[in-house]
């Protein structure tokens, strides 16, 4: 029978959500920075790749 | 919003779908902070990403003219020799910067159909 | 500064939520659509909370509006007419109109657990890697190709891991949300060895963007 434990539905559903929210949708960028912790992100215009927090994260890291 | 209100149709374990999920990146992203370490594997994470497309890209076009029969035997066995090893490789390169594979997140909008 | 939710026809039908931070949400007018936003002193900081809040903001305004365009988590601008610059030339009226009355259904198929056996050679691993991306294909054909038909629209994604071999995505009029569900269930039955879960309705996060600028 299949496994439908409710922490593995929650789980999923989850991921499934913050997929969505943040690689999909308008990518409306801004000049306007978010903050992360300590951590100042610049948003560059490269559409694909700087949609996503996670992934200006990883540029951040090569900026000067 | 209830779980349960979000699941239309689920059979098979949804545990292992789970961790596949979580093993592509789909998850919230990684906090990084600005210590020097930490720094160099941001920048590793970001080549692996890179050189992980690449290869991904390059097999998929292999694979497509390899359908076709444009391929010689020599060049299959050469073409998948060197995929194998790239692979192999990053695979290395990986546990040497303590990268799993949701840091490459290649999961990635558009370009999310690779393999 | 201004934080964007998502674009509505104008006027926005808004909903009783809160945006990031317990902010309130407004609408800015552009053109024949309205921005939904929330207005901040400080840059909104990209937590794990912002995110779950962005998306229950837009799940409410999918409620509360016939058609929703949702934006991308962490869309900041310091004021209107920067945002209004930042959406210029961007077809979001038809955009829009693409998604309107829909929701967006999402399907993952899961294979079973296998070894996976290394290649000896060269030739081996390509005959392999070739044998999994037929078979991904024929997949495509059994499971995807006939859900697409009940879909105004939809994206697909093969072979993300050796375990995870199909994940797609149907913009799916909301009215026959219950037949495309029976559909994945009549599809599980046939393929009872694969592991099959359709999530949703969401709104039309994947469908936001022109199918060209998609890929």
């Amino acid at each position: 029978m299949s496994e439908l434990s409710p922490a593995a539905q929650h789980d999923v559903t989850l991921l499934e959500l913050v997929d969505r929210v943040l690689n999909k949708g308008v990518v409306v960028s801004g000049d306007i920075t978010l903050s992360v912790a300590d951590v100042d992100l610049v948003y560059v215009g490269l559409r694909v790749l700087l949609a996503s927090v996670g992934t200006i994260e990883r540029l951040q890291a090569e900026l000067p | 919003m209830s779980d349960d209100e979000k699941l239309i149709h689920a059979s098979g374990n949804l545990d292992a779908l789970a961790r596949e999920l979580d093993r592509v990146g789909t998850a919230f992203p990684r906090r990084v902070n600005a210590d020097p370490e930490r720094v160099e594997q941001g920048l590793a994470q970001l080549v692996l990403t890179l050189v992980e497309l690449l290869r991904q890209l390059m097999e998929r076009q292999a694979l497509r003219r390899m359908d076709q029969g444009t391929l010689s035997d020599e060049q299959i066995e050469r073409l998948g020799d060197t995929f194998m090893k790239l692979e192999q490789r990053m695979e290395e390169l990986k546990r040497e910067f303590g990268l799993e594979d949701r840091d490459l997140n290649l999961n990635l909008g558009p370009l999310g159909d690779l393999l | 500064m201004l934080y964007v939710y998502a674009f509505v026809s104008a006027p926005a039908s808004l909903p009783d939520v809160s945006g990031v931070g317990g902010s309130p949400l407004g609408a800015r007018r552009i053109d024949v659509l309205d921005a939904v936003v929330s207005e901040h002193e400080l840059p909104v900081d990209a937590s794990e909370t912002a995110v779950l809040e962005h998306a229950r903001v837009v799940e409410a305004l999918a409620g509360a509006n016939e058609g929703v365009l949702p934006a991308r988590f962490g869309g900041m601008h310091a004021d209107e007419a920067a945002l209004s610059a930042a959406v210029a030339g961007r077809e979001l009226v038809e955009a829009l109109g693409r998604v309107r009355g829909c929701v967006e259904l999402g399907l993952r198929v899961l294979g079973a657990a296998g070894s996976q056996a290394s290649a000896a050679t060269g030739a081996e691993y390509m005959r392999a890697r070739l044998e999994r991306r037929r078979k991904l294909e024929r997949l495509a054909d059994e499971l995807h190709v006939p859900l697409a038909a009940l879909a105004r629209d939809s994206t697909l994604a093969l072979g993300t891991t050796p375990r995870l071999l199909l994940t797609a995505a149907y913009l799916v009029p909301r009215g026959d949300v219950e037949a495309f569900g029976e559909t994945v269930a009549s599809l599980q039955a046939a393929h009872p060895e694969l592991g099959i879960v359709c999530t949703g309705p969401w709104p039309p996060y994947s469908f936001a963007i022109a199918a060209e600028e998609r890929s």
